[in-house]
């Protein structure tokens, strides 16, 4: 019976594993990943291992999104500049 | 820097550098001389942030 | 398997399933709220299951999530602020509801810990908890413009 939260959290990574898949623009995905994150890191506490749980909160929280966020922008920008050559 | 904005860093250093160091105390689960050494550096290195962070957002 | 594990459980299944629902559908300004609230749902069932599994230091993983958490939302609302602009998210009611649940649930835990250096560090955890959940909430509906230009 003390299992009952474990099965809950692991059904919850695997649907927020499907909806990351599911999402198809970056900045949305980001979102997902991050909500993936904390799901993952609370899957680890309730499997006994606080000291990934710490980890995976440090990483998957702020750092992971941030850098998808950044990557995404800076893409943009330099796909955004090379139109404005080519026309110009 | 003058003598009155260097006793207002040195007090808000001061400030930043006790909170922190009591917060630290408040968060270790056990309090002995090794803790209170590393909390207090860390706090020094905190209230240094804490200062340039603070001034970095009003713009001063 | 005891209350407390009980309520950490209850809270994990319909609060992160509301957040994912939120967040993997809709307008941005409702997938913004939805993550928010991911870090409203978590902690609160953190500080639970360290109450049920006897293991003090799993408040640690709390007050980790009760800061980053609220980093997470910030970085989002810095980066989609131009976007946030148009669609402005307005969820005060899920906000306060959000802060009622953490109080009541640090209240308890509080109350079963017994005053000691223990219980000032979980009042420190929900004090940033519910701080942290009023600023991201705050940063969303564009509280803060003002800061980024200076």
């Amino acid at each position: 019976m003390a299992d009952a939260v474990i099965v809950v959290v692991l059904l919850l990574v695997a649907a927020t594993a499907t909806a990351a898949v599911a999402t198809r623009d970056p900045s949305r995905q980001a979102l997902v990943l991050s909500l993936q994150g904390v799901v993952l890191a609370v899957l680890f506490t309730v499997l006994q291992a606080p000291d990934v749980a710490l980890s995976q909160l440090a990483v998957g929280s702020a750092l992971t999104p941030l850098l998808i966020m950044l990557s995404v922008r800076k893409v943009r920008r330099r796909a955004r500049t090379t139109d404005e050559g080519g026309d110009g | 820097m003058t003598r009155r904005t260097a006793l207002a860093a040195t007090a808000e250093l001061a400030a930043w550098w006790a909170a922190f160091g009591l917060l630290w105390l408040v968060l270790v689960s056990t309090v002995d001389a090794l803790e209170v050494l590393v909390g207090a550096s860390a706090a020094a290195v905190g209230a240094v942030a804490a200062r340039a962070g603070r001034r970095a957002v009003t713009a001063r | 398997m005891n209350a407390w594990i009980l309520a950490a459980t209850i809270l994990l299944g319909a609060g992160l399933t509301a957040a994912l629902w939120g967040v993997a559908s809709g307008p941005l300004s409702r997938r913004m709220v939805a993550q928010n609230l991911t870090t409203a749902v978590a902690c609160p069932s953190l500080l639970l299951l360290a109450q049920g599994y006897h293991r003090p230091s799993y408040v640690d993983l709390a007050l980790l999530l009760a800061l980053l958490g609220p980093v997470g939302t910030l970085v989002f609302a810095r980066l989609l602020a131009d976007e946030l602009a148009v669609a402005t998210p307005a969820a005060w009611g899920l906000t306060w509801t959000a802060a009622g649940v953490s109080a009541a649930v640090v209240v308890a835990v509080c109350a079963a810990t017994g005053p000691s250096r223990a219980m000032v560090k979980l009042l420190v955890t929900g004090v940033l908890l519910i701080g942290g959940n009023l600023v991201a909430s705050r940063a969303l509906q564009g509280g803060f413009r003002q800061v980024r230009g200076g």
